[in-house]
């Protein structure tokens, strides 16, 4: 009879953050499957959502049929509102893979409840900036011709180009990134199957779960290959949002033309991300009755990586302006004194109040502690994180170097109708996504919850023989 | 053969595609049976006519007088284009943008198709057959009524035998002689002329003087001989330290005085006062005091002396006079002595060599009479062929209304302009490019005019009707024995016909056909004491000819009314000019309307704050404000003549700036369809100039380093330097192993080849000319028509809400397609003063050797060719419009709508206008980047015409159409890889440089930095005004 | 012919010690563990999974293919933008390096499916839905003359039911 021994490293999930409020493997899965039952709410949202999409999609087609000329560009701003919001929602999607990959890698427990929401947030993200560069071409219908693909003319797309990098690092950031979501599911998935009582949607999740079987064998390549995968993913999130600034650091326009953007972008993309974790995971906690999952620690935790990013974006505004004054180029003077007290002042001071100001708040622990201040403080980040997209690119395009040539830009209709269309799309995905799935990874979970044990147990309940009495008849299994 | 066709308005492809079948292409693509029955016209193709090979005609430009030749680009029977004709002794191949838009007159959609009668109180279509047999009936009521004496025929000036034609008509029929109305001519300068000199319109020689001073006399805005002036004068200012300096006296500073180099401010009515000045400094009879003349006109008297001074010292000198106010004779005749008196007759204006078609014109005052005696009902038939005086008259004298008074009016005019709406029988005339004429080149030369192509229309020469019903008419037939106008011309022609033939080919010959009598037109000896600015108001209302537009004849020719004004740079609107210092007293900014009362009437247009133009003056442009004259002239800004009173100036002209006004904010806004950003360099070295002094001293180099950069890549000269090679990357390197077609060995032969521009900014007035012709080349689409700017609301085609009806909607959201544009930049006068300078860059694609344009395109849409263009593929361009945001210069132009999609109310080229789009060149699609392409269709035509005959390029051979208008010659094209091209060897010059050369782009356009005459003629202290010379209101009174 | 028992633990010590004694007594066996526990991968004692050599292999097949199609594709049509090098590595790293992820990331997931057996098509033998929920597991998998001793060391491990499996 081996003696029950201590592990020689400490179980990964359960480093630092424990979930007092959970006791055994059964309660987790009861609860998490508890979530999924639909309620006149989620209709609600879902009814929105879809609303809000579908005009979106009506602007689209009309804006197809009339021409960008619907749009509210106005040359030289080429550049407007579908590109500021691919950006935005491709930074959305940056802090899901920080939380459920380098997390992982920094083996930083908090992330254990929450990283479940936040990739799939981020699969959904992506998933609406993909189609943004679409929507903003000309020639929506010959999209195609930017993906290499073996055609009989041979011809090939530009590779120096930063779009087709862009195409190359967003398709396979959605790639990877779904993967990643949809193996970490496998198992849930299972749990969904053996719990399952209707037969349809049995037989729909045992395809989905591809017939795991929690067997010890899988279990350990699994964790090997969820180690790879985190270790591929935390180069590829970095490098994502690099190639998305190269669209404007490679081009010679003051305010784009600079070495710190990719940095820059990251630490930008990593906070508005952790904003809308924010602003997703909050209300889902408390709706979904998961204060013991998603705990005060873990919100605390995040918060202090908000502030983090949040001092690293201020930095490199700071940065930006004394480079401009440093550099000495006329140009690139005049160019950020117009983004700061010039005609687009207003979009600035949002961008600056909303990332570096508000976020200041965090350094207090009381509010950091405080969910409702976490959401309203979201909120802000998430506006604040589009208008540095749009500080970035209206103010640079329309105060270029030919004087002659300078103008303003005004969006139509057009613009807002699609900006709120990518809106309703993500969140269609996203509550559809949280009613058929678990939102908190159930295997991840029992990871942490403190294993049964007969040692525990010793006089609680126990047979003669020293066991724990029979399974009643509420217990699933096939011994009965 | 396009008689069918055309009158059918069948579609230019469609026109094509029968072509193609008819040179045995297949005929099974797509063409309907409709079609095929179509063909058979064609299948014996008319003579000299090879599909798709161009013809050229040359003719003569009717736009307006001057008569500059023309030579007409013919492709598969349809005028295509418009280009000078180098061998014309008027415009030596130049041409300006109004001439090169006559296409748009000829292809105008609005243009009458067929004969009008007045049924039932409106212009109802008719037949030829119907309406002559009416023509000829109303003349017999007119002559049985015996009021053949009372009948009046107003035509357009025009200079040629027409006229001489059209009198002895008139007279077989009894009728009075006609009048040549012209609203634009500079009447009172050339009865002046015509007295001093003997001639209306000597040629001047700016090349020859030191010293040019121009009162009021606006050579550079299209007025007078527009075209010759701006070669003479250009040339002039080529000479760089020899030429001219140039100073201009008046109260606003035109596109003339921009082009100064010292603007003398002067209140309104003030010049003659001037003028007698610098009689008396010169040592004229009948001089005034240098005192008398500050006082007078508010400058200092410093300032007015330096000019004496200096026209003193300026040996020989050219005064040129053109005001437009009530004592503009006196002005003009004084200026004729300065010229006498300073010795430069004979010199600077020569009266030996004068310029045809400036004689006969009658201005407003004949057309005053016409209205009293129309009004008084003793108007017993009017006939009127191509002038308009029921819009471009003042509006106080009631022409239209006595109009109407009118029995029965027969109009000849091609286009339902205000005038022939009104009449009750249209028999429109065809275009000049439809019919045959002549013109008076210069005085003893005749340019002739014939049609370069098919009627389009069912239309007929008027020298044509009048002749049939001449012969229908027993007592007149005897005298009008030719079958045809050409008969009477060919007849008479000097040599007789066998040379008639012979000179169609160069459309230029010696002698004269017919020509009236100068002394026909009345010479009226401007009164000694004229009329003085009447009215009160705290301003001056000066009102003046458009320099695109003119008096409004141009203003139904999308090409125009999109071409930016080159002073204020607006297009499809009217402004009101005030100076910054008063619209500050106005609390107005740019934008907010004002309201300009005057004893006559009131003007209401958005202010542009404008620094060149006195605080006590305010300026309105001529030409827009039209009640009729088709879509692109109809409702769209003011007609600044409502605001006019029949006041002349001693030659039987208006007055244009004849009164006061009270000005006052209107309170409305609408801002100003304007290309213009900022009217500032802001110091990055865009439009580069030297002075004199410095060009002399070789110090070539601006101070104030622009952008900075890297240093190591100054400007190479010749651009043969390594950055040619460098533009080709590795494989311009003939070691390299993969070249491509960038071996500099390959068959093509294009590597060896850079193709690059000069643009003399020395040279370059800012007329604006070579932006039309780009236009016209390359198929770009007009965009500020008021049907093609979508609105803010949701809507569909039709609904007309959804509809931005805002002339130049497009404009205002800086969507203009101009692929080449003039930019006017202002250096100094920030504190209001007359002391500023403007500076004029044509910009268009740099064609960089290191393009930023082009590595971020993602589908290689934009790539560079081997013989250095920067090319734009429009079929695999995707639209991201990356290219664009990495262009510093901002050149490249995005099809926001479907402008080149006949089914869409948005089409630019709206049948027929889509006749006159060059076959060589693709009309682009929503949704993809244009740009300037150097015109590659003209250089690949040019490569392959020498491969067909088997030989090298020959230098210079060819260039680009904005190089072949320029009237200026500033713009030079050629292959700089290759010594024997004049570019290669200008872009040497010491004044070479390269726009933002910091961001070593290595531009294919190389601009040589204007050059200021800053320091006064003979050394004496400049004339420079200083603030102080500008009066404020109060001190105008 | 071979037949089976599968056994259901309550306990995490007890299915170790259930592992330690059919590893002593020389039984083929699986263990069914709800969620991954260090203590029964130690008590396995199984090889370490070979998963990261498909992902090695995948990365490099990866970016290789992105320079080689980068390269060869520009070559194919050698135009010049920017009056850059026609085959300019250095951009192409991006591309290289992105597809080294893509393909990485794939061939790692394909490693984990091939090597777990996954997707599983035929019904599960020797396997409880109560492994999914609560419970520890283990299936011996012997001839039928051992099952009754390997009862016997299931039971006196602690094991809750046993029940056989053919």
């Amino acid at each position: 009879m081996a003696s029950f021994v201590e592990p020689r490293r400490s179980n990964i999930a359960s480093a630092d953050v424990q979930l007092p409020g959970v006791t055994d493997y059964e309660q987790v899965d009861n609860e998490i499957i508890a979530t999924l039952s639909p309620t006149k709410g989620w209709f609600g949202a879902l009814a929105v959502a879809i609303a809000l999409f579908l005009m979106g999609a009506a602007a689209w087609i009309y804006q197809i049929y009339w021409g960008l000329g619907n749009a509210g560009y106005a040359p030289p701003v080429m550049w407007g509102v579908y590109i500021i919001t691919f950006v935005f929602w491709v930074g959305i999607g940056h802090a899901g893979t920080l939380i459920s990959a380098i997390l992982f890698l920094f083996r930083a427990g908090f992330r254990t409840t929450i990283y479940r929401c936040a990739e799939a947030m981020t699969v959904f993200a992506v998933m609406t900036a993909g189609l943004f560069p679409i929507i903003h071409i000309g020639r929506p219908w010959k999209f195609f011709w930017l993906i290499p693909y073996p055609n009989w003319r041979l011809l090939w797309p530009n590779f120096k180009s930063p779009l087709v990098w862009d195409v190359f690092a967003i398709s396979t950031y959605l790639t990877v990134s779904s993967t990643f979501l949809y193996v970490g599911l496998i198992p849930d998935i299972a749990v969904l199957r053996d719990r399952e009582t209707n037969p349809t949607r049995k037989r729909i999740l045992a395809i989905l779960s591809l017939g795991w079987r929690n067997s010890e064998p899988e279990w350990r390549h699994f964790m090997k290959m969820y180690l790879f995968l985190a270790a591929f993913s935390t180069p590829l999130v970095l490098s994502v949002h690099s190639v998305v600034s190269f669209d404007f650091a490679m081009a010679l326009t003051p305010g784009w033309h600079a070495t710190i953007f990719p940095p820059y972008f990251v630490a930008g993309a990593i906070f508005s991300g952790i904003g809308m974790v924010f602003t997703i995971i909050i209300p889902i906690r408390k709706f979904f009755k998961l204060q013991h999952y998603v705990t005060i620690n873990h919100l605390d935790a995040a918060a202090k990586l908000c502030l983090v990013t949040s001092q690293v974006v201020g930095c490199a505004y700071i940065i930006e302006f004394f480079i401009a004054w440093y550099s000495g180029n006329a140009v690139e003077q005049d160019y950020f004194w117009n983004r700061v007290f010039g005609e687009w002042w207003w979009a600035a001071w949002i961008m600056l109040t909303c990332n570096m100001i508000l976020p200041l708040s965090l350094f207090s622990q009381k509010l950091r502690r405080n969910a409702s201040w976490l959401f309203i403080l979201s909120i802000f980040i998430n506006i604040g994180m589009w208008f540095e997209r749009f500080v970035i690119i209206v103010p640079s395009l329309s105060h270029e170097f030919e004087p002659w040539q300078w103008g303003g830009y005004v969006p139509s209709w057009v613009d807002m109708a699609i900006l709120a269309g990518s809106f309703g799309w993500f969140f269609m995905w996203f509550l559809l996504f949280i009613k058929q799935l678990p939102v908190v990874a159930i295997a991840e979970v029992k990871e942490i919850v403190p294993p049964r044990l007969r040692s525990h147990a010793r006089g609680k309940g126990l047979d003669a023989a020293g066991h724990h009495r029979d399974y009643g008849t509420e217990t699933p299994g096939e011994f009965d | 053969m396009s008689q069918s066709t055309g009158s059918a308005g069948v579609k230019r492809r469609e026109f094509l595609k029968v072509l193609g079948a008819a040179g045995a292409v297949t005929t099974s693509i797509g063409c309907s049976q409709e079609k095929v029955e179509k063909l058979i016209p064609y299948l014996v193709s008319p003579d000299q006519t090879v599909p798709g090979v161009s013809t050229y005609y040359s003719t003569t430009c009717r736009e307006c007088a001057t008569g500059c030749g023309v030579v007409a680009e013919v492709r598969d029977g349809r005028a295509v284009k418009l280009e000078g004709n180098p061998e014309h002794p008027v415009n030596h191949g130049a041409l300006c943008a109004r001439g090169q838009a006559g296409l748009q007159g000829l292809y105008n959609p609005d243009r009458y198709r067929q004969p009008m009668v007045r049924e039932g109180g409106k212009l109802v279509p008719t037949t030829w057959d119907k309406a002559l047999p009416l023509l000829s009936q109303k003349i017999g009521e007119v002559r049985s009524a015996g009021r053949a004496t009372n009948v009046v025929f107003v035509d357009q000036h025009a200079s040629g035998s027409f006229g001489v034609f059209l009198d002895s008509w008139l007279g077989a029929f009894g009728f009075p002689a006609h009048h040549q109305y012209d609203s634009d001519a500079d009447l009172a300068v050339r009865a002046a002329n015509t007295i001093a000199y003997g001639v209306a319109m000597p040629t001047l020689d700016f090349a020859a003087a030191q010293l040019v001073i121009s009162i009021g006399a606006d050579f550079l805005d299209g007025r007078g001989a527009g075209v010759p002036h701006q070669l003479s004068f250009a040339d002039a200012r080529a000479k760089l330290q020899n030429g001219p300096r140039f100073v201009y006296v008046g109260p606003r500073r035109s596109l003339t005085g921009l082009n100064a180099d010292v603007w003398i401010a002067c209140k309104p009515g003030s010049e003659d006062v001037i003028a007698k000045a610098l009689l008396g400094a010169v040592g004229g009879a009948g001089g005034a005091s240098i005192k008398d003349a500050a006082d007078a006109s508010g400058v200092t008297e410093a300032t007015l002396q330096g000019l004496a001074d200096e026209l003193k010292n300026a040996r020989p000198s050219l005064v040129l006079s053109g005001v437009s106010t009530p004592n503009a004779g006196v002005v003009a005749t004084i200026v004729a002595n300065i010229n006498k008196a300073t010795g430069s007759v004979g010199i600077t204006v020569k009266p030996a060599e004068p310029m045809g078609g400036f004689t006969g014109a009658v201005g407003a005052e004949q057309m005053d009479a016409v209205s009293r005696a129309a009004a008084a009902g003793t108007v017993s038939l009017l006939f009127v062929r191509g002038a308009n005086p029921a819009y471009d008259t003042p509006k106080s004298m009631k022409f239209a209304e006595s109009m109407a008074k009118v029995p029965f009016k027969v109009s000849f005019t091609s286009y339902p302009d205000e005038t022939s709406e009104l009449c009750d029988l249209v028999l429109p005339d065809d275009h000049a490019l439809e019919s045959w004429g002549d013109a008076e080149a210069t005085l003893g030369m005749i340019s002739l005019q014939q049609p370069v192509m098919e009627r389009i229309f069912d239309t007929k020469a008027t020298a044509d009707v009048l002749l049939k019903v001449a012969q229908g008419d027993p007592s007149a037939a005897s005298k009008f024995p030719w079958k045809s106008y050409r008969d009477y011309l060919s007849s008479r022609f000097p040599g007789g016909t066998a040379s008639f033939t012979q000179a169609l080919t160069a459309g230029i010959a010696s002698g004269s056909v017919a020509s009236r009598d100068a002394g026909a037109a009345k010479i009226t000896l401007p009164s000694e004491t004229p009329a003085a600015i009447a009215g009160d108001g705290d301003y001056f209302l000066m009102v003046y000819p458009h320099a695109v537009l003119g008096t409004g004849a141009a203003a139904n020719k999308p090409w125009l009314q999109e071409l930016p004004d080159p002073v204020s740079k607006i297009c499809w609107q009217s402004w009101v000019e005030v100076h910054p210092a008063t619209a500050r007293k106005l609390g107005v900014v740019a934008g907010d309307h004002i309201t300009v009362r005057t004893a006559a009437g009131t003007v209401t247009a958005p202010a542009f704050v404008y620094l060149g133009i006195r605080q006590d003056t305010v300026a309105i442009a001529l030409g827009q404000g039209h009640t009729a004259y088709g879509r692109y002239a109809k409702d769209i800004g003011v007609n600044a003549l409502d605001a006019l009173g029949g006041t002349w100036n001693g030659s039987g002209a208006v007055a244009y700036t004849q009164s006061r006004a009270s000005i006052s904010k209107a309170g409305a806004f609408s801002p100003l369809v304007t290309t213009e950003g900022s009217a500032r360099q802001h110091g990055r070295g865009i439009a580069q100039a030297l002075t004199v002094t410095d060009l002399v001293a070789g110090r070539l180099k601006e101070e104030k380093h622009h952008l900075p950069g890297d240093a190591s890549h100054e400007f190479l000269p010749g651009l043969r330097s390594p950055l040619a090679a460098d533009a080709q990357g590795d494989l311009a390197d003939s070691t390299a192993k993969e070249q491509g077609m960038y071996d500099p060995k390959h068959w093509s032969g294009m590597a060896k080849r850079r193709w690059a521009m000069t643009i003399d900014l020395a040279r370059c007035t800012g007329c604006s000319a070579c932006v039309t012709a780009c236009y016209a080349e390359n198929n770009i689409p007009t965009v500020g028509a008021r049907w093609q700017g979508r609105s803010l609301r949701p809507g569909s085609a039709t609904d007309e809400g959804a509809w931005d009806t805002r002339p130049g909607a497009n404009i205002l959201k800086g969507r203009e397609m101009s692929w080449l544009r003039i930019e006017r930049y202002f250096e100094g006068g920030e504190d209001g003063s007359t002391d500023f300078e403007a500076r004029f860059v044509p910009m268009m694609c740099q064609h960089c050797g290191n393009a930023p344009c082009e590595p971020v395109c993602p589908v290689y849409a934009t790539y560079h060719s081997p013989d250095g263009l920067n090319v734009q593929v429009y079929n695999r361009c995707v639209g991201t419009r990356y290219c664009s945001n990495g262009c510093p210069y901002k050149v490249r132009y995005f099809n926001w709508h479907g402008f080149g999609e006949p089914e869409r109310r948005q089409y630019a080229f709206p049948e027929p206008l889509h006749l006159q789009l060059n076959p060589d060149v693709t009309v682009r699609g929503k949704g993809v980047m244009e740009k300037c392409t150097f015109c590659v269709q003209r250089i690949r035509e040019a490569e392959n015409l020498a491969k067909l005959e088997n030989r090298e390029l020959k230098p210079d051979e060819f260039t680009t159409a904005c190089a072949q208008a320029c009237p200026s010659k500033a713009i030079v094209f050629g292959d700089a890889a290759d010594e024997s091209w004049s570019v290669a060897k200008l872009a040497e010059d010491a004044r070479a440089y390269h726009v933002f050369e910091e961001l070593n782009t290595f531009t294919a356009v190389v601009y040589l930095k204007r050059v200021n005459h800053t320091t006064a003629v003979g050394g004496a202290p400049a004339a420079t005004p200083v603030s102080a010379a500008v009066p404020t209101a109060e001190g105008a009174r | 012919m071979r037949s089976g028992l599968i056994a259901a633990f309550r306990e995490l010590d007890a299915t170790c010690d259930a592992i330690e004694a059919l590893k002593k007594q020389k039984f083929e066996f699986t263990v069914y563990t709800p969620a991954p526990r260090h203590e029964i991968e130690h008590a396995v004692a199984a090889p370490m999974s070979p998963v990261r050599k498909f992902t090695l292999i995948g990365g490099l097949l990866g970016v290789t293919f992105g320079y080689w199609m980068a390269i060869w594709t520009s070559e194919y049509w050698p135009i010049v933008v920017g009056g850059k090098a026609i085959a300019s590595w250095i951009p192409y790293t991006i591309i290289g390096f992105e597809s080294m992820v893509l393909v990485g990331a794939l061939s790692t997931v394909a490693a984990m499916f091939i090597h777990s057996r996954i997707p599983k098509i035929t019904a599960t033998v020797g396997y409880d839905p109560r492994f999914t929920h609560g419970d520890y597991g283990i299936y011996v998998a012997a001839a039928p003359e051992r099952l009754k001793e390997a009862e016997a060391t299931l039971r006196a491990n602690g094991a809750v039911e046993v029940r056989g499996e053919s």
